[in-house]
């Protein structure tokens, strides 16, 4: 999860890495209550890179233009982003701008400090001063300075620039992050540090275990609820809008080699849903069934679908309870197709495809339903590809 | 690699919900599960296995444990690994998906510096076919024989060994080192361990898109492998980015290259190493034996 740079800068704050005075604006009439002095800077909060560019960052000078400017920025849509809020914050006059970062290295298996002393949106133009060190062991401040040597700092600047890594690291280990990085670090004449901007990413899977973060989160997921799959449920994604066949799967690699096959048999997925495996760690994670059901009813939703191809592989639970609760699935379709009129209610077409015990019995039962049940992965995919292209015919 | 059936085998966080059922299989298998460690059940047993709270205490009762198979919930996964460690356990595998991967690098220094073996997390394990069952792997997908499968994943591993099984071609081992960014083994450990492996005569490889594990296992075993390799990746057409909560996708930083992780620069890198890509699974069996001949 990315956090916005306000947020960042919060936290940047509570571990002593010095920020600009900064205020939150969250609609432009807050811009009459500035407690920082002119000239200000106006920073839309949106998650998307670029933003600078893309007129998101206004340098003001007085309360006029700053709510002007305020209310240009509020509706002004970075890559498809629009800002809940916007950050005022101190001009800064930087002699030097230096990048620093703490990313999680998944080659090394370590965390890896970052830095280069041409930072700004330079940075990536000169990638042979971007200087790296593995955090090998436990981390130590030795880590920070061995980074600051190969940027080539020199005096002072060892001390202190170290002295912000070691506090990004320690956010990065409290926080559970994937991502810290402060770019630029504004430099001043005298040697001062200051953080204008910083990127935050936490990750993913750690978010539970800390309640600030989840509440984070939380606010974020109401805000972008509609398209969002729950997490709980499975992993949704869109491949291609225009598709009309949905992978339903239980395993990010067997989903992903399933699109594959359909996309080189001619078909075009639209999206895929990873429900997941058997096992579950806690009583509140939905049963495989019941993720198995809400997944079918939510594919069903999406318009575009016309076929849905159901892969599973292993034996938790019995493909047995399978072909019930698919049976149940296309039994229910079918009442609300029946109650209401057909231009409401759609039904994509269901083909699934198991392997393993029982393989016999579940096929009589799907086939009280009219749904095929496939053994093979390469039959499977050859008829949800042409059921997929009548369909897409008939459309 | 201690991967017998005489092997001793302790279990972590039995009562977990539906790990009772996996422990069964294990044991049916042939797994010579000997304790389920799970603190404040002592002195119970559950399908004639001894349950103990602490794993040293399994430890004192029965020497010294060669696996320790870790399926309590993801948050409490370092602290049970850890504990295996303190108790002598070099072998580690971790089921659970979800472990946040700043666990795995402190779990990692620990284990490198006690030359700990850990597979995980999120990996259904280690299977020998016929021989004994460390996880959660689909048994009946599998048969003896002499390919070894290494994967990231886990039920594309069992649709890869059941065509495998149907082409007549048996397995010597299937492991899933785990779909995560951090994960405790590497493609390149399990290549030189199959490498070793007098039952292996060739090696399935089974990649992803995301991270960049496949190009360095490709010129891996372009530098060291003698045995045949056969490679196949999935996601070749997925969207940038979207890999259903696989996460092994981290390596994408800054300074590391626009292409890294994309099936594109893996596909460069096998060609490279002259290793075959299957196109799809049901392809793998064919040229396992064009390679074999």
């Amino acid at each position: 999860m990315d956090v916005l740079e306000y947020q960042a800068k919060e936290w940047f704050r509570e571990m002593g890495i010095p920020v600009l005075p900064s205020q939150r604006i969250d609609r432009p009439s807050d811009i009459k209550r500035l407690k920082i002095p002119y000239p200000v800077v106006l920073k839309s909060q949106v998650r998307v890179g670029g933003r600078g560019r893309a007129g998101g960052v206004r340098f003001v000078t007085n309360t006029i233009d700053a709510i002007a400017a305020a209310q240009t920025i509020f509706h002004l849509s970075i890559l498809g982003e629009l800002p809940e809020v916007l950050l005022a914050e101190a001009k800064y006059d930087a002699d030097q701008e230096f990048y620093l970062a703490v990313v999680l290295d998944a080659a090394a298996h370590r965390p890896l400090l970052l830095g280069s002393v041409q930072g700004g949106i330079d940075v990536e133009s000169a990638p042979e001063l971007l200087q790296q060190v593995v955090v090998e062991q436990e981390f130590s401040p030795f880590y920070a300075r061995r980074l600051t040597i190969k940027m080539g700092l020199q005096g002072p600047l060892i001390q202190t620039v170290s002295g912000i890594i070691e506090k990004m690291y320690q956010l990065f280990v409290q926080k559970d992050l994937d991502l810290v990085e402060i770019n630029p670090l504004g430099v001043s004449s005298t040697g001062e540090l200051m953080a204008l901007d910083g990127k935050v990413t936490v990750n993913d899977r750690a978010i539970a275990r800390h309640p600030d973060v989840a509440a984070m989160a939380e606010k974020m997921a109401q805000r972008e609820k509609g398209r969002k799959y729950s997490l709980e449920l499975g992993t949704w994604d869109e491949v291609e809008p225009s598709g009309n066949i949905a992978v339903l799967g239980n395993g990010a690699g067997l989903v992903m080699a399933t699109m594959d096959l359909l996309t080189d048999a001619g078909s075009q997925p639209a999206s895929c849903l990873n429900i997941g495996h058997g096992r579950s760690w806690n009583s509140t994670t939905p049963s495989f069934k019941d993720r198995l059901q809400q997944g079918l009813e939510f594919l069903s939703e999406q318009k575009n679908i016309q076929v849905v191809l159901v892969n599973i592989l292993g034996t938790v639970p019995t493909p047995i309870e399978l072909a019930q609760v698919i049976v149940s699935f296309v039994q229910r379709r079918e009442r609300m197709t029946t109650n209401k009129s057909r231009t409401q209610t759609y039904s994509p077409r269901v083909i699934v495809r198991f392997a393993g015990a029982d393989f016999d019995s579940a096929k009589e039962q799907l086939a009280t339903v009219q749904v095929p049940l496939v053994n093979s992965l390469d039959e499977a995919i050859a008829q949800a590809s042409r059921l997929a292209k009548s369909s897409g015919r008939r459309r | 690699m201690k991967l017998t059936p005489e092997s001793k085998v302790v279990i972590q966080g039995y009562c977990e919900p539906l790990m009772a059922t996996h422990a069964a299989r294990m044991k049916v298998y042939g797994t010579n599960v000997i304790a389920a460690i799970s603190p404040g059940q002592s002195g119970e047993t559950f399908d004639e296995i001894p349950v103990f709270d602490l794993v040293e205490q399994a430890v004192a009762e029965f020497g010294v444990i060669d696996t320790t198979i870790i399926l309590v919930s993801p948050y409490q996964a370092l602290d049970a690994a850890l504990e295996a460690i303190a108790a002598g356990i070099r072998q580690i595998i971790i089921i659970p998906a979800g472990v946040p991967p700043l666990d795995m690098v402190h779990l990692l220094r620990k284990a490198e510096a006690t030359e700990t073996l850990v597979v995980g997390p999120n990996s259904p394990g280690i299977i020998v076919p016929g021989k004994i069952l460390l996880g959660t792997h689909a048994s009946e997908f599998y048969t003896p024989g002499s390919v070894g499968i290494v994967s990231r994943s886990s039920t594309l591993t069992y649709e890869i060994a059941s065509e495998l099984t149907k082409a007549g071609l048996g397995q010597s081992i299937g492991v899933s080192i785990g779909s995560d960014a951090i994960t405790g083994s590497s493609f390149l450990q399990w290549l030189q361990i199959l490498d070793e492996d007098d039952s292996t005569q060739a090696i399935v490889l089974v990649g992803e898109t995301g991270g960049n594990s496949e190009e360095t296992a490709a010129r891996y075993i372009a530098e060291t492998i003698d045995k045949p390799v056969i490679a196949y990746i999935a996601g070749r057409n997925a969207p940038p980015g979207k890999h259903w909560g696989h996460t092994g996708t981290l390596a994408a930083v800054v300074g590391r290259g626009v292409n890294i992780g994309t099936t594109q620069s893996k596909l460069t890198a096998f060609k490279e190493a002259k290793v075959p890509v299957a196109d799809r699974p049901s392809q793998i069996s064919s040229l396992v034996k064009k390679a074999l001949k």
